[in-house]
């Protein structure tokens, strides 16, 4: 088995790399407002 | 430890080394030694870059840095996704289209030789030494609470990683890195159960998350900016993501682990799964350290952390004056829990009342514990100034020593010592690549066979091995471990990054106008360091845009650089 070699090729998983990328940054959008309601519920 | 746990941790290491020599055995070539053949998958190289850089240092000086300073140590990490986006997007590509062993093999073609040959300077001095530290650091901490001899701890560690990483290379540290993480995070989980489980009965969880963070342990998140703060939202996200970004785009430890990758979209993937695991898994550990100080509150803490140390002044003519701040401190202990449990008891019963009372009265009750505990750490000193009065670091292993079951710590053991083992293996290999890549077969000997490279690889990988135990024998009193380990890192990685964006991004920019920028901004770092207070995460950006600016400035003097096809990132 071989990958494809283009850096441009779609990821295995999630479709584009900008839909990967985004997730990344969404993901820790939501942890930060997450560890933020954490801090003030528990201050 | 018992029988049981040296069998565990005993068992665990021969494994592992086994294991490291088995997978590394058919390294044949260079493209074998340094990049395992370039044929990994993304959740072995995402997890080799986790292991990289969770040192034991990450699990030892973590949770105690939460114990002692709260869990906002957390926004660290806030840049490393966006680093980890930016890398797959442009280094990535870069590195594997031009099939490079070393991230600093890219400045050559880029720049010119003495560029290349300064970031590999560079990067060696750094990375050498931290080295020494990612040793010595368990070792010692080992060492204090076990009575083990920290200079055979620092050869036993030093020995077990060289035997491995030398005779397997990147094969060998990539997939003991996936059996590594595997333990190190089973570890801690067990740590975190068996810490929840001795909660007294009527205290649960909640109740104890809710004691630290009325106990200031729960600050994960600070908005307000100040330069001089070392922890804050904005340090984290900006000074953090220049941390990052350096780390893992230049520094050939972890350029290493996915560069093995067997194709872009594997490398890429390996540092996402990095950019979405990292800040949770970071989390948890503080989160550990955080329930620690809780379960301190209905369990009376040691006066100090540090057995050695206490048992010195125990032995000292100072022994009745010590002895009265322990009473002291478990009086102060005592009417702290109280308050402590008349603090659960109205949160339960919603009396807001209560709560506010009982909170004023627990921050005073703390004050008190903390002067008490400063006058213990004076007369410590007064006893011995050369004394180690920093003992955060031995917060989590002296619970994991007292309270977990026979079996458990030795797997807690192998845990610390594979982190220590994984980071290690992983700067070993790095430094014997850009030793043999950019320096050896660069200026010595640049037409050999593929064997000869092989051999020296590996005995660089021995030197080195020798080195960093060295250095750790001598590393003494640096405070906080895991804060040492990144005030050394950022005192050289802003510059680097620095070199990496002219290169990637100005291609007006040549060669001499970055080396020359690259000298002037390390010098404004280590001046920064010696006559300012600023926080050591703003040394990235302050490294990184004193070489972005001197080299626009400078290339006004010297002559404009050539267009190298094939080299530039938009080519």
């Amino acid at each position: 088995m071989t990958d494809n070699p283009d850096p441009e090729a779609p990821p295995p998983i999630g479709r584009t790399w900008n839909r990967l990328y985004s997730f990344v940054i969404a993901f820790l959008i939501f942890q930060i407002a997450l560890f933020f309601i954490f801090t003030k519920a528990f201050e | 430890m018992r029988t049981l746990d040296w069998i565990v941790m005993g068992g665990f290491l021969a494994f592992v080394v086994v294991y490291g020599v088995w997978r590394g055995r058919r390294n044949r070539n260079l493209d074998g030694f340094l990049l395992a053949d370039r044929d990994m998958r993304w959740w072995t190289i995402g997890l080799a870059i986790m292991a990289t850089q969770a040192s034991a240092i990450t699990f030892l000086s973590t949770p105690g840095q939460a114990y002692a300073d709260g869990m906002r140590f957390i926004q660290f990490y806030f840049g490393l996704p966006i680093a980890m986006v930016v890398l797959s997007i442009t280094a990535v590509p870069i590195y594997h289209r031009l099939k490079v062993y070393t991230a600093y093999e890219y400045l050559e073609g880029r720049f010119d030789l003495k560029t290349r040959s300064l970031a590999a300077f560079l990067f060696l001095i750094q990375r050498g030494l931290a080295c020494g530290l990612t040793i010595y650091a368990p070792a010692l901490i080992i060492s204090i609470l076990l009575g083990w001899n920290l200079y055979v701890m620092n050869l036993v560690i030093g020995i077990l990683v060289i035997t491995y990483t030398a005779s397997g290379g990147s094969k060998a540290v990539n997939h003991t890195h996936f059996v590594q993480m595997i333990i190190i995070l089973g570890g801690m989980l067990a740590a975190f159960v068996v810490m929840v489980s001795l909660l007294p009965r009527d205290v649960s969880l909640i109740d104890a998350t809710y004691v630290a963070g009325k106990m200031g342990r729960l600050n994960a998140i600070d908005f307000s900016f100040d330069i001089n703060n070392r922890y804050n939202f904005w340090s984290g996200l900006i000074g953090g993501f220049f941390l990052a970004l350096s780390y893992f785009g230049t520094d050939q430890s972890q350029v290493g682990r996915y560069l093995t990758g067997k194709s872009v979209a594997q490398s890429r993937l390996g540092l996402l799964l990095n950019g979405i695991v990292k800040v949770p898994m970071q989390f948890f550990i503080l989160f550990i350290g955080a329930i620690l100080f809780a379960f301190y509150q209905f369990v009376a803490p040691p006066l100090f952390f540090n057995d050695v140390e206490a048992s010195k002044i125990r032995a000292s003519a100072q022994a009745p004056r010590y002895e009265a701040l322990e009473r002291e401190h478990m009086e102060a202990f005592e009417e702290k829990q109280a308050t402590v449990r008349e603090l659960v008891t109205a949160r339960r019963a919603g009396d807001d009342a209560t709560i506010v009372v009982a909170s004023t009265k627990l921050i005073a009750a703390q004050e008190n514990t903390a002067r008490i505990k400063t006058e213990a750490v004076e007369l410590i000193r007064e006893v011995n100034p050369r004394a180690e009065t920093n003992d955060s670091n031995l917060v989590f292993l002296t619970f994991v020593l007292n309270y977990l079951p026979a079996g458990l710590v030795g797997l807690v053991m192998a845990a610390v010592l594979s982190a220590s083992m994984s980071s290690t293996s992983a700067e070993l290999n790095a430094l014997a690549s850009t030793t043999i890549v950019d320096v050896y077969q660069r200026r010595f000997k640049p037409t050999a066979s593929d064997r000869h490279y092989v051999i020296v690889s590996k005995l660089a990988t021995v030197f080195w091995g020798g080195f960093a135990i060295m250095f750790a024998q001598y590393a003494t009193r640096l405070g906080s471990l895991i804060e040492a380990v990144n005030i050394l890192g950022s005192l050289f990685y802003g510059t680097i990054l620095g070199i990496f964006l002219v290169a990637f991004y100005v291609k007006s920019v040549g060669g001499t106008a970055t080396f020359f920028a690259a000298l002037i901004a390390e010098a404004v770092v280590i001046l920064c360091f010696a006559f300012t207070g600023i926080s050591f995460l703003w040394y990235n950006v302050i490294g990184c845009l004193v070489v972005v600016l001197a080299a626009l400035f400078i290339q006004r003097f010297v002559a404009r650089p050539p267009t190298r096809p094939g080299v530039d990132s938009r080519q």
